[in-house]
């Protein structure tokens, strides 16, 4: 009796032990990161569940954004058109087109991507961080990748086959874009003079501190306030776009109604949204130049000069830029705030204190490749 | 003997946990949806059309925002009153319905007879920079944290004389929070999906104790008294929908 039972047994530990292995094999024991820190004043924000922040997948995103292998001739990866020195942008208007020429929009910068607006790219076309990180790979003007082709390349390398293993189970297109996303989302800019200062810790300078008493008011010629108008689309401690609903995607008057180019109505289709962009983050401003979706200005003294007056009227053009004037009285061929130099260079000097020499520098977020090459 | 007492004395335990239970048990779990309807007089509101006059001069107006801060929510019947927590909700209209609800789960009430709520925000939560309900201070309804909150924000154009100039009411500061009251004759019984409805008219703001002629005052900002004015206004903005 008992003679029988030993197979059956022996059978059942056998099964129970392949299925802890393949279950093991299946979901990788990933070490979730649980010591990230940030402000208390960026306030809330998500993660998807389905893709929980792990130190196994920051690396393999970190090593992925740094590996040519991403694109079709093997020769563009993340970080060709997103250096760290520059806050992960180029340092060029628009980026290089693999078929000549250059994209329509600049690279913009990766910083702080798990607050602000919940929608990503210039026109708001990606839903999710992880649908971004794929569509640059796929795309024929920037890596020109079949994702079918990357997945065999990937599955040939053991060094990927070991850190997909550790951090997802299988490699996968989707799993690709989760790793990617993942070392976005912690690449997180929180030490500038200015969270110093919100800390506590530090004291701006008399012309920053005028500079962020500006940058942070509505100018009001009845109660005799002047501001820089900044805090009608930028926040007032991440300095990124709004993040409820379409709050973060503004029209912020580059070109009149005749050249208004689609931007946000291209993913809406809604005509109120012609012309509207999604609102950068101005954490490490000073070193992303050139500015705005299409780099049309060079340094931050044109972009002031833009918003001083130069505004181009349409008709989505938002009322607050509109309104927003420091001088009494309408002014005949001029829309802008009418700042005095002074304040200008104030508002220039308040965000020169965004810089974060830290994140810039930090190696947790540099090359992978250096230390192996 | 002493076997009977033991079995009388648990029997006296069994009994007190029982009706423990079952006043515990009795203590509704009810669910209610208030829902906000966005209206000018009586017809659902439009966005970026100019289909409205203004009120008090020429012209018609067109909105592209409108939004605002209800706080502090209580919801009174059975003789018992529930204050919600955390209660601040930012009420927005940029949906297909221009409607905005609140959904309120595990109520302690059998029926509401009273619903009690605050336009715009406490002072306490006005000088605060803390995250609790919608209270966001990198938000679009941010001054900034050492003026507070914007309690109500319109935004728009009014065309004049083929001429279109920005309008933008931006009301704020804690004195124009206003607590609204409102009865609801015989009661709304809390049973399956029960909702209560109210109208918000948003030509009220512009129409009330004073007629605004849009054109005169294109924006209200900073200045106090100016502020007062619509907020008296949107005092009368929000009715029961029967």
């Amino acid at each position: 009796m008992f003679r029988a039972l030993i197979p059956l047994a022996l059978a059942a530990a056998l099964s129970l032990a392949g299925w802890i292995g393949w279950g093991a094999l299946r979901s990788p024991n990933a070490t979730p990161i649980v010591g990230f820190s940030a402000p208390f004043v960026f306030g809330r924000f998500a993660v998807p569940t389905d893709n929980p922040l792990t130190e196994e997948a920051f690396l393999l995103g970190r090593r992925l954004f740094y590996d040519p292998i991403l694109s079709g001739a093997n020769q563009t990866a993340c970080a060709t058109c997103h250096f760290q020195r520059l806050a992960f942008t180029d340092g060029q208007a628009r980026s290089p087109s693999l078929s000549g020429g250059e994209l329509p929009f600049s690279a913009m910068s990766l910083t702080n991507l798990m607050w602000g607006q919940e929608r990503f790219f210039w026109n708001g076309r990606a839903e999710t961080l992880e649908q971004q990180a794929v569509m640059p790979i796929v795309h024929p003007d920037e890596m020109a990748q079949a994702m079918d082709e990357l997945i065999e390349e990937l599955r040939g390398s053991r060094t990927y086959r070991k850190m997909f293993r550790a951090s997802y189970g299988e490699i996968s297109a989707d799993n690709v874009g989760k790793a990617l996303a993942t070392f976005m989302r912690l690449l997180i800019s929180a030490d500038s003079k200015y969270d110093s200062y919100l800390r506590g810790d530090t004291r701006l300078t008399a012309e920053e501190e005028y500079g962020r008493k500006l940058f942070m008011a509505h100018p009001d010629t009845k109660v005799s306030l002047r501001g820089g108008n900044c805090i009608d689309c930028h926040s007032q401690f991440l300095t990124s776009g709004f993040r409820g609903e379409l709050d973060g995607f503004s029209n912020n008057g580059l070109d009149p109604e005749e050249t208004l180019p689609d931007g946000l109505m291209e993913v809406t289709g809604n005509p109120a949204h012609r012309g509207f962009f999604k609102v950068p983050t101005l954490r490490n401003i000073a070193v992303t130049a050139p500015y705005m979706h299409d780099g049309r200005f060079q340094t931050l003294e044109e972009v002031m000069q833009h918003y001083n007056n130069g505004i181009a009227v349409s008709d989505t053009l938002s009322p607050l830029i509109l309104e927003a004037d420091n001088a009494y009285g309408r002014a005949e061929d001029i829309v802008g705030l009418r700042l005095s130099e002074n304040e200008m260079d104030a508002i220039i000097a308040f965000l020169h204190t965004l810089t974060d020499e830290t994140f810039l520098t930090n190696q947790r977020f540099a090359d992978p490749f250096k230390g192996e090459r | 003997m002493q076997m009977s007492r033991a079995l009388a004395g648990a029997a006296v335990v069994l009994a007190l946990l029982f009706g423990g239970w079952f006043t515990l048990r009795s203590d509704p779990d009810n669910t209610l949806t208030i829902t906000f309807q966005a209206r000018s007089g009586r017809d659902t509101l439009v966005f970026d059309e100019f289909v409205y006059a203004n009120p008090g001069g020429d012209g018609e107006y067109r909105l592209r925002d409108f939004r605002f801060y209800l706080s502090n929510v209580h919801l009174i019947g059975d003789s018992k009153t529930f204050a919600e927590p955390d209660s601040y909700h930012l009420i927005r209209f940029d949906n297909s319905d221009r409607a905005h609800s609140l959904k309120f789960a595990g109520l302690p009430l059998r029926s509401v007879e009273k619903v009690r709520f605050m336009l715009g925000l406490d002072a306490e939560a006005n000088s605060s920079i803390e995250f609790r309900g919608d209270l966001d201070p990198n938000s679009q309804m941010a001054w900034n944290w050492e003026v507070g909150y914007k309690f109500l924000v319109f935004e728009g154009g009014l065309l004049s004389d083929g001429e279109v100039v920005p309008l933008v009411y931006h009301v704020g500061f804690t004195e124009n929070s206003r607590m609204l009251e409102f009865s609801i004759p015989e009661g709304l019984v809390l049973q399956d999906d029960a909702e209560l409805r109210f109208d918000v008219d948003v030509a009220k703001l512009f129409d009330g104790q004073t007629i605004i002629d849009m054109a005169a005052t294109q924006s209200v900002k900073f200045d106090r008294e100016d502020a007062k004015m619509l907020a008296d206004n949107y005092a009368n903005m929000i009715e029961v929908a029967f």
